[in-house]
């Protein structure tokens, strides 16, 4: 496309420009008559623009066009739409064969979902792609007008080309009956009052405000990009942790992959009263407030010791709930859920001989960690064994099903006064329900048959005060995430963007007059509607009368 | 009283005074052409009448919203229907803020029947105060919708004017076929409204009548570490289960003009009770939407926006198109804070991540995508007028979708118990 650029006042423009950067003449011939002018970026020529584009050029014009932009957001709106319709894996804790699952659950539709990726579709390569499209098209669109936008606005002439001016949303044209420099002055004055910033040359004014909104899209699109890149930042493993951690009341766990510890000394749940609950949910429990009582440890010494146990200094503490986690150098832990469920944290049972009634102990078990010996009296007691969570297998032998403390057995080698060299072995469930005491006779009772002990002994808690125990579980998340800063940022940036654009409009007054005709024009990016209120009322004031609506210049287009 | 009672008043008060106002508005608009008045006098009068008592009726909202506050000890937005509510009360002074700026009767007899069907539609659901969990019980939620609400509540005002400007413009004496296409389209929004009226009227009904059927479905399953599980649910329906549960029984069924038994089954497909009933309001809203529309259609003798059109010629589609523009120009920011940002926020305090792709969360990232997708249109391709016009329309679906629609299809952590 050849297109002479040179304007009739002798400016010569970059190829591209749709206004003369110099005087406002539209340069291209095809524009639609009498139709308002484009004043986008005030018609000057962008990179995008260029004429003989090179690959790279290709590129930058590709990115640089709003209609891929939206192509872009249309897009990724679809998939994201897409991807509600069945639950995503990544809400699952455990999901072993995600196939199998989605074609038991939603049929062949769900079978399908899952095989096209549907069902991950927002780690998908195809969803991120987007986003990354949409990054650059947000560089390099913003970069493409905002230099050009920038030009054109610290330049402006005052003195524009009537077309223009005739060519805007709201004009004003009338033969002017005062004094033209008296009328131009006070019409000056009406429109500082309104605090727009007034040149005059002659009889050519321009009048301008809140030039600073035209920034807003641009902040609001590098708040964007910074958003953006924050986001797919927390890709890199060293700025995001996500891990769960269990503990019962008393326990302290290392949160796996760092250097620190944590201890639940205390969990309590506060539960709805009756006269709280409407009538449908009376008597149910309804959780409404629950709370860990956390403390964080770091390790400071022998961390990786296998034989010592770590030394842990205590470095912060706090009472996490749901809506207060704890945060220590960029981690933090939440609580993530609970459960109550009972668990032995020590108990202190006593050895009883049978044949004289006679007790020895009481010894301290802890359930967790414990020690391989124990003297109760006269008698020395070796761990020999210990189930977690007591179970058979198959043929009958002992086994532990989990590794968590359910329903704990210790295998004891009692030896002392009376007893033979090698000792007795006795098996005990410290939890009080009646199927593990029989299973506890049962075994020892075969342990008799065996040869392995003379049945002489047995254990016996006797008092409550001789048990700790932990009603609850709580589940807590331990998270670092260092990206959070830069997604406030840049969210904090966009919102400043918004605010500018959308809450403040950029207006411009033109005039001129000639040989006694007034011709005004103005424009404004957004509210039309105010503009041209505005400029009535300032008309008014100078003698002028005119109802706002007429001054509107798309009336005759559609 | 007690606070609670004050408030459900001051609510039954709030809704009529917006009918009346509804009345007042279009009076303004219809009344022109009565005998020998002046005009403009006429439209001036009854549109400061429809606009005050609007305005009462928004002041007895904040009665009824404030009062249930203190009542019930927390702010009334955690469950449906106090969100719903809340969104009629943002959309009335959504309306408010656009009508000062504006001053066009029009928009008060579209945006006013609007609130008065959120918030009959809010009334569907059970009123009673509920207790918190404690994942809700955190300044930032309350910040969060009340704020995304206010944007979505210019949203709705934005639909308003671009119904207008479409019944407006339309050109209803054309068979082209792009006319004839936009006959259609805007014809169907309207069935889409009657339909929702539909529901309203058919819920309201039954319940008055006290009509209740009972379902019981029994569950097998087998969870993952490949034991049975056997459940039995059962499910209460108000309106006559013309759909029942996929393999369900009956437990009771109130006869319905002799139907004594559901007429179909759900599909298999449609897991759980909840689905059937679902189904079966869904089947019920059409079938009353479509009667009522027939009897319209009956007393019109033709098209329900070719009624509507001729009584709009008062007003320019650019002004209207300007106000739907700046409707949204208002909300989108408000939007972008209210239901992203403090969302994320909220989100990362109470769930320790700020976003987690939660099907609420996405479809308010799509209601966002949609509104920049608009504005971007129509800043550099130059979608204005009636393009623009559909896109609002179809943006505050969009909305209603994100707020009902996905509890009632796809539910996920923010869902209240839906209908
Ligand atoms: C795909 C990448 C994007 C590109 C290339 C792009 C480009 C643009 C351009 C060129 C403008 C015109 C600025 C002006 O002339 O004043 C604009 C305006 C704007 N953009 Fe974007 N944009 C993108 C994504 C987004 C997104 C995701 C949002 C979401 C909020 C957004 C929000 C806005 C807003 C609010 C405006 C101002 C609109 C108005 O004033 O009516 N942009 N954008």
């Amino acid at each position: 496309m050849f297109q002479n650029t040179k304007c009739e006042c002798g400016h010569q423009n970059p190829t591209g420009t749709v206004l003369c950067e110099y005087c406002g003449k539209p340069l291209v011939e095809d524009l639609p008559l009498d139709s308002p002018l484009e004043m986008r970026y005030d018609g000057v020529a962008r990179r995008s623009q260029k004429d003989n584009p090179a690959l790279i050029d290709r590129v930058w014009n590709f990115f640089s066009s709003v209609k891929i932009a939206v192509y872009l957001i249309v897009i990724t709106l679809i998939g994201a739409a897409i991807g509600t319709i069945y639950p995503q894996e990544s809400t699952f804790i455990n999901l072993d064969d995600p196939a199998q699952y989605y074609r038991d659950t939603y049929g062949t539709w769900g079978a399908v979902y899952q095989a096209l990726g549907f069902s991950r579709t927002y780690e998908s390569w195809w969803f991120i792609g987007l986003l990354v499209m949409i990054g650059t098209s947000l560089v390099v669109c913003s970069l493409d007008r905002v230099l050009p936008l920038y030009k054109a606005l610290s330049k402006q002439q005052v003195r524009k080309h009537l077309t223009f001016i005739n060519r805007q949303q709201t004009v004003y044209k009338a033969k002017l009956e005062q004094n033209p420099e008296e009328w131009t002055e006070s019409f000056a004055k009406q429109l500082k009052r309104k605090h727009y910033k007034v040149k005059i040359e002659g009889t050519a004014l321009l009048a301008e405000k809140n030039r600073f909104s035209r920034w807003g899209p641009y902040i609001n699109h590098i708040g964007l990009i910074i958003f953006l890149l924050a986001v797919l930042g927390r890709g890199v493993p060293a700025w995001h942790m996500d891990q769960y951690v269990s503990m019962d009341e008393g326990q302290t766990k290392q949160i796996p992959n760092t250097n620190y510890y944590v201890k639940n000394e205390d969990f309590t749940v506060e539960y709805y009263k009756d006269e709280e609950l409407p009538d449908n949910l009376k008597g149910t429990a309804r959780a409404k407030l629950y709370e860990t009582k956390a403390v964080l440890y770091e390790c400071t010494a022998d961390c990786d010791d296998p034989i010592k146990e770590p030394v842990l200094t205590e470095v912060d503490r706090h009472d996490i709930q749901v809506n207060s986690p704890l945060s220590y150098k960029g981690l933090k832990l939440y609580q993530y859920n609970y459960e109550q469920r009972i668990r032995l944290i020590t108990v202190k049972p006593m050895l009883v001989d049978s044949r004289t009634g006679e007790k020895y102990g009481p010894f301290e078990l802890p359930m967790s960690n414990p020690p391989l010996t124990y003297t109760a009296g006269p008698y020395t007691l070796k761990l020999s064994d210990v189930y977690p969570d007591f179970g058979m297998d198959e043929q009958n032998r002992p086994m532990t099903k989990s590794r968590d403390p359910n329903n704990p057995a210790f295998v004891f080698i009692v030896t002392g006064p009376g007893l033979d060299e090698s000792g007795e072995i006795y098996i005990y469930f410290p939890l009080p329900n009646a199927e593990d005491k029989q299973l506890q006779q049962m075994i020892n009772a075969s342990f008799q048959k065996s040869g392995n002990n003379s049945g002489r002994f047995s254990f016996e808690v006797g008092k409550m005060e001789n048990v700790s125990f932990s009603e609850y579980t709580t589940y807590l998340n331990v998270r670092v995430d260092r990206a959070m800063p830069y997604i406030w940022v840049g969210a904090a940036i966009s919102m400043i963007g918004l605010v500018m654009g959308f809450y403040w409009h950029h207006r411009r007054v033109w005039l001129r007059i000639d040989d006694g005709i007034l011709t005004l024009g103005a424009h404004t990016n957004k509210n039309t509607f105010g503009i041209r209120s505005e400029v009535a009322g300032a008309l008014k004031k100078t003698g002028i009368e005119v109802d706002p609506k007429a001054l509107d210049n798309r009336r005759n287009t559609r | 009283m007690n606070w609670l009672s004050i408030s459900s008043n001051a609510f039954i008060i709030a809704f009529f005074l917006y009918c009346f106002s509804f009345i007042g508005f279009c009076i303004a608009i219809g009344g022109r052409r009565w005998s020998n008045r002046d005009v403009e006098a006429h439209k001036k009068r009854w549109a400061r009448i429809g606009f005050v008592l609007a305005i009462l009726g928004w002041v007895s909202h904040l009665v009824f919203f404030f009062t249930r506050w203190k009542g019930g000890g927390h702010i009334p937005t955690s469950n449906m229907y106090e969100f719903m509510t809340f969104l009629g009360m943002a959309i009335m002074f959504a309306f408010i803020v656009v009508y000062l700026i504006y001053r066009t009767a029009l928009l008060g007899a579209f945006a006013t029947p609007l609130v008065v069907i959120i918030i009959a539609y809010a009334s569907v659901f059970p009123s009673e105060v509920q207790p918190l969990i404690p994942a809700l019980n955190s300044i930032w939620l309350k910040v969060h919708v009340t704020t995304a609400a206010a944007g979505e509540a210019f949203f709705a005002v934005s639909f308003a004017a671009a119904l207008v400007q479409l019944l407006r413009v339309v050109d209803f004496s054309s068979k082209e076929k792009s006319a004839v296409r936009q006959q259609r389209g805007v014809e169907w929004v309207l069935i889409f409204i009657i339909v929702i009226i539909g529901f309203l009227v058919s819920v309201f009904g039954f319940r008055a009548g006290g009509y209740s059927a009972e379902f019981r479905q029994e569950n097998f399953e087998i969870d993952q570490q490949g034991q049975e599980l056997d459940s039995v649910q059962s499910v209460k329906y108000d309106l006559p289960p013309i759909v029942a549960p996929y393999n369900s029984e009956t437990v009771h069924m109130t006869s319905f003009l002799g139907m004594e038994q559901p007429l179909f089954e759900a599909p298999s497909w449609m897991n759980g009770v909840n689905a059937g009933r679902k189904l079966n309001t869904v089947i019920w809203s059409i079938i009353s939407g479509a009667i009522l529309y027939g009897i319209a259609r009956l007393i019109a003798r033709k098209p329900l926006a070719a009624v509507i059109h001729p009584h709009l010629d008062g007003i320019d589609p650019e002004d209207l198109d300007e106000i739907s523009y700046r409707a949204i120009a208002i909300g989108f920011p408000v939007f972008t804070l209210g239901a992203l940002i403090f969302a994320m926020i909220w989100a990362q305090i109470a769930w320790s991540r700020f976003w987690g792709w939660d099907p609420k969360e996405v479809w308010a990232l799509i209601t966002w995508l949609f509104y920049s997708a608009y504005l971007h249109l129509r800043l550099s391709r130059g979608w204005q007028g009636t393009k623009s016009a559909w896109l609002a329309v179809i943006g505050f679906i969009v909305v209603l979708f994100t707020l009902i629609g996905v509890n009632l299809v796809i539910a996920g952590l923010h869902s209240y118990a839906g209908v």
